[in-house]
C-alpha cells in the first residue's frame, strides 16, 4: 500500500517535516546579532516609504501575486539548513537538480514544435528544425485531429491542417515521418488527453512495427492528460471524467508494460497555466492528477518504484523571472517528498521531477511582435536556472498564426544562444544559495501543497474537475487577470505601458498550404475503399467490449490502428461505451 | 440603450481555446446584455441557434487559424437566412490584421483582434446594434 489511510498529503508530509535534520546552516548568535544589524540599517539607512513598502506584490499576466521583502538577507530564511533544504545536486532532496552535472552532462533538449497542413508539409518542417539543431521533435496535431475527428467529417470542415498537423490513420504517421529513423530521435506526441493518446499512440507504434523497430527502442513522450480533456479544452463532446482518467490509466499501464523507454504522461502544467491561472495552481492541479494516477498505478499492482521514473511533468515559464525560477525547484523538492514520503519509493529515480516546458504564449502579444523574442527569452532563460530537463520557445508571432519558419528557427536559436553563449550552463543551479531564490522557493512549495490539500480536502481531482471546482477558479482568475491589463495594474509594454504611436514594419504571417482537406478527404476514400472493412468492423467491436468489460484498452487500439481504423471511428467507439458527460459550459 | 441587447457567443467550429470568449461573455453580461453561450458549434449551427434565439448579435471566437474558411461560411450562412441585416456578427480570436481586414470586407460587422478591450468591445456592439436597430 503506497499511502497511509486517511492522511491528507500534507499531513504526512507535516509530519515528517518534524523530523528534520537538525543541521542549521546559521548559528542562532550569528543570526540574533545580524537581525540587530538589520533593525538598525532598516531605521537608518532605508527611507520611510521603503520601510512602510518593504514588502509589494508584483502583478504579471500568470502571476502568483507573491509578495517580495526589498531587499533579502540571512533573515528572511533563519533555519536554512543545506543539507534539508537542498543538497547536492543529484541527491535528495533533489532541490538543485535531478543530476549531480546537470547540463555539463546532458544539456536540455531542444524540442521545438512542429505541425501544420498535411503530414508532408510537417515532415519538411521537422527536417528543417533537425537540420538546425533540434535535438528533439514535438509533434502538433490540428484542432479536428486533436478533438477526433476525420478530416472528412462535417465538423472538421475548414479546419483541416490548420495549426497543427492532420492525420487520420497510420498512412499518415508513414508520410509524417518519411526518412526520419524512428530509433534515433526523442519523439514528443502532443496527444493532449487520453482518449487521443488512445487513439494517435497507437498508430505511432504500429509505424514502429511496419518498419521494423522494436518499440523498446521507441523514446519519446506523450502528453496524455485529462486535465487538458476535461477542464481546459472547448469541446463539442467529452466523455465521462471517470472513464478519461481509466483510459489515462490504461494509456500509462500500457506504454510502462510495452514501451520501456516511453514518458507516458506529461502532467499540465503548461495548457492549464495558459488557460488561466498563477504558476502555483497550475503545479498543484498536475501534482493532484499525479498522485491520483499514480495511487491507481499501485491499485493496478505496480510497485511505485515500477511506475513513478517515467512519469513527467510540463510547465508553462512565464514573465516573473525569479518566481519561474523558484517554482521549478520548489516543486521538483516537493515531488521528491510525495514519491519518498508518502509513496514511500525506494528508487531515487523514481523521485525525480522531469519537467517539459513551453514558454508562455498568452504573454505574448500582438503589438510591436518583436519584443516576444526578449520576452520568451526570460522565459527560458529562468527555465535553465530552474534545472528543465526539455524546451520549446514560442515565437514571435504567436499572437498572428503558426511561426513561420524564420520564426520558429528564431526560437531555436533562443535556446541555443543560451546554451552555447550565456555560459549559464557551466554552472549547477547557479542561484542556489540566493537569499531571494530560497527564500521564494520556500514561500511557493508551501503555497502548492496548500492549494494540493484543498484539492484533497474537496474529495480529490476527478471530484473537484467533475464538481467544476477547478472551472471556477479558473474562470475567476482570467477574469481578474483580464480586468488588471486593462486596469493597467498589470503592465504589458507597448500596450498599456510605454505606449507610443510607432508603427513598426509589419512581419510575414504564416500561410497556410492549399488543398490539404480536399487532399486528405482523397486518400481518406481510398484508405476505406482499399482496407479490409470486415478485420475494421472486428477491432471496433472489440475496442468497444474492452471499453465496457474494463480491459486496458491499448492493445485493442493498436490493433485498430493495424487493420487501418481511422481516428474518428475510434473516438465513435469511445463514446458509444461511455457515453457523453454532460458538461456544464460555466460562465 | 433601452432595449437589452441579445447575444449569442460560440466556438467557431472545433477551437479548443476558451479562455477569451468565456472573459468577453461575462464582460458582456455585467455590461447589461443578455448572453448565450453555446461552446462549440459549426457555422450553419450557430445561424440556426441565433434564429431560434433572435440573437442582436452573433460573436464568434476563432484562434485556430480557422477564421476566414469558417468566417466565410457563417457569413454565407446568415445571408441565406437573411438575417444580416438585423443580425450584427462579430469575430475575436487570433489572427493578423491583414486577415482582420478581410474579414469586415467579407460581411463582420466587428472584428477584435488580441489585445481588444472590454470597453472597444462593448461599445462597439452597443454603436452597432443600435445602427441596425435605430428604434
Amino acid at each position: 500500500m503506497g499511502k497511509e489511510q486517511g492522511k491528507r498529503i500534507k499531513e504526512i508530509l507535516q509530519e515528517r517535516a518534524r523530523n528534520r535534520k537538525n543541521t542549521p546552516l546559521y548559528s542562532t548568535k550569528t543570526v540574533d546579532g545580524l537581525r540587530q544589524k538589520f533593525n538598525e540599517w532598516k531605521e537608518t539607512k532605508v527611507s520611510e516609504k521603503d520601510q512602510k513598502d518593504w514588502n509589494v506584490t508584483p502583478r504579471t499576466i500568470l502571476g502568483s501575486s507573491i509578495s517580495r521583502e526589498l531587499l533579502y538577507t540571512p533573515l528572511s530564511n533563519p533555519n536554512f539548513d543545506y543539507e534539508e533544504d537542498l543538497g547536492f545536486s543529484g541527491e535528495e532532496p533533489f532541490t538543485r537538480g535531478i543530476h549531480p552535472n546537470m547540463y555539463r552532462g546532458r544539456e536540455f533538449t531542444m524540442r521545438q514544435l512542429a505541425g501544420f497542413g498535411s503530414p508532408e508539409d510537417t515532415n519538411q518542417r521537422m527536417k528543417f528544425l533537425l537540420e538546425n539543431g533540434a535535438t528533439g521533435l514535438s509533434l502538433l496535431f490540428d484542432i479536428p485531429t486533436i478533438q477526433m475527428y476525420d478530416s472528412d467529417d462535417p465538423f472538421s470542415a475548414g479546419q483541416v491542417g490548420m495549426s497543427g498537423v492532420c492525420v487520420d490513420s497510420v498512412d499518415d504517421w508513414h508520410l509524417l515521418f518519411k526518412d526520419i529513423a524512428l530509433d534515433e530521435i526523442t519523439l514528443s506526441i502532443v496527444t493532449h488527453f487520453p482518449s487521443n493518446t488512445a487513439i494517435l499512440l497507437p498508430m505511432y507504434l504500429v509505424l514502429a512495427e511496419e518498419r521494423g523497430i522494436s518499440w523498446d527502442k521507441l523514446r519519446g513522450s506523450v502528453q496524455n492528460d485529462m486535465t487538458m480533456e476535461e477542464l481546459v479544452r472547448s469541446g463539442p463532446e467529452y466523455i465521462p471524467p471517470r472513464d478519461c482518467f481509466r483510459v489515462q490509466c490504461d494509456n500509462i499501464e500500457f506504454l510502462r508494460k510495452n514501451v520501456p523507454q516511453w514518458n507516458f504522461i506529461t502532467l499540465n502544467g503548461y495548457n492549464l497555466r495558459e488557460y488561466g491561472t498563477s504558476g502555483v495552481t497550475e503545479m498543484a492541479v498536475a501534482l493532484a492528477n499525479g498522485t491520483e494516477t499514480l495511487k491507481e498505478q499501485l491499485n493496478r499492482g505496480f510497485d511505485i518504484d515500477e511506475i513513478a521514473d517515467r512519469l513527467a511533468f510540463f510547465w508553462a515559464p512565464a514573465n516573473d523571472f525569479f518566481e519561474e525560477i523558484a517554482r521549478l525547484r520548489a516543486v521538483r523538492r516537493l515531488w521528491y517528498k510525495l514519491i519518498k514520503y508518502v509513496f514511500n519509493a525506494k528508487r531515487e529515480r523514481s523521485m525525480w521531477m522531469r519537467c517539459h516546458v513551453q514558454t508562455s504564449g498568452v504573454s505574448l502579444i500582438q503589438q510591436e511582435p518583436l519584443n516576444n523574442v526578449v520576452r520568451s527569452a526570460y522565459h527560458a532563460l529562468a527555465s535553465v536556472l530552474g534545472g528543465a530537463q526539455s524546451l520549446h520557445v514560442d515565437s514571435y508571432d504567436e499572437a498572428y498564426s503558426v511561426p513561420t519558419e524564420e520564426a520558429s528557427l528564431l526560437s531555436l536559436r533562443t535556446q541555443q544562444i543560451v546554451q552555447a553563449e550565456t555560459q549559464v550552463t557551466q554552472v549547477v543551479d547557479p542561484l542556489g544559495g540566493s537569499f531571494y531564490v530560497e527564500a521564494l522557493t520556500n514561500e511557493i512549495e508551501k503555497r502548492i501543497l496548500d492549494e494540493l490539500d484543498e484539492i484533497e480536502k474537496a474529495g480529490g481531482y476527478i471530484e473537484a474537475l467533475e464538481q467544476g471546482n477547478l472551472q471556477k477558479k479558473i474562470v475567476g482568475y482570467f477574469s481578474d487577470e483580464q480586468r488588471a491589463i486593462e486596469e493597467g495594474e498589470i503592465k504589458v509594454v507597448a500596450y498599456n505601458t510605454y505606449k507610443s504611436s510607432y508603427e513598426p514594419p509589419p512581419i510575414n504571417v504564416f500561410e497556410y498550404p492549399e488543398g490539404v482537406e480536399e487532399q486528405q478527404k482523397a486518400k481518406l476514400a481510398d484508405l476505406k475503399a482499399k482496407r479490409d472493412n470486415k478485420k475494421v468492423k472486428a477491432a471496433l467491436d472489440a475496442l468497444r467490449e474492452a471499453c465496457k468489460n474494463g480491459d486496458n484498452i491499448l492493445p485493442y487500439s493498436v490493433q485498430c490502428a493495424r487493420v487501418r481504423c481511422t481516428e474518428g471511428e475510434l473516438f465513435k467507439v469511445f463514446k458509444e461505451a461511455f457515453g457523453i458527460w454532460n458538461r456544464t459550459i460555466l460562465m | 440603450m433601452a432595449r437589452t441587447i441579445k447575444i449569442l457567443l460560440a466556438k467557431l467550429g472545433l477551437d479548443v481555446h476558451n479562455r477569451g470568449v468565456v472573459t468577453v461573455a461575462r464582460e458582456l453580461r455585467d455590461s447589461g446584455m443578455e448572453v448565450v453561450y453555446i461552446g462549440n458549434a459549426p457555422p450553419h449551427a450557430i445561424i440556426k441557434t441565433a434564429i431560434q434565439e433572435d440573437a442582436d448579435v452573433v460573436g464568434v471566437s476563432s484562434l485556430a487559424g480557422a477564421h476566414m474558411t469558417l468566417g466565410k461560411k457563417l457569413i454565407e450562412a446568415a445571408n441565406k437566412e437573411k438575417i444580416k441585416d438585423r443580425t450584427c456578427f462579430l469575430m475575436g480570436g487570433v489572427f493578423s490584421p491583414a486577415d482582420a481586414k478581410k474579414m469586415s470586407e467579407m460581411g463582420f460587422d466587428g472584428v477584435f483582434m488580441p489585445g481588444s478591450t472590454k470597453e472597444e468591445i462593448v461599445s462597439s456592439v452597443c454603436e452597432m446594434v443600435s445602427k441596425k436597430h435605430p428604434e
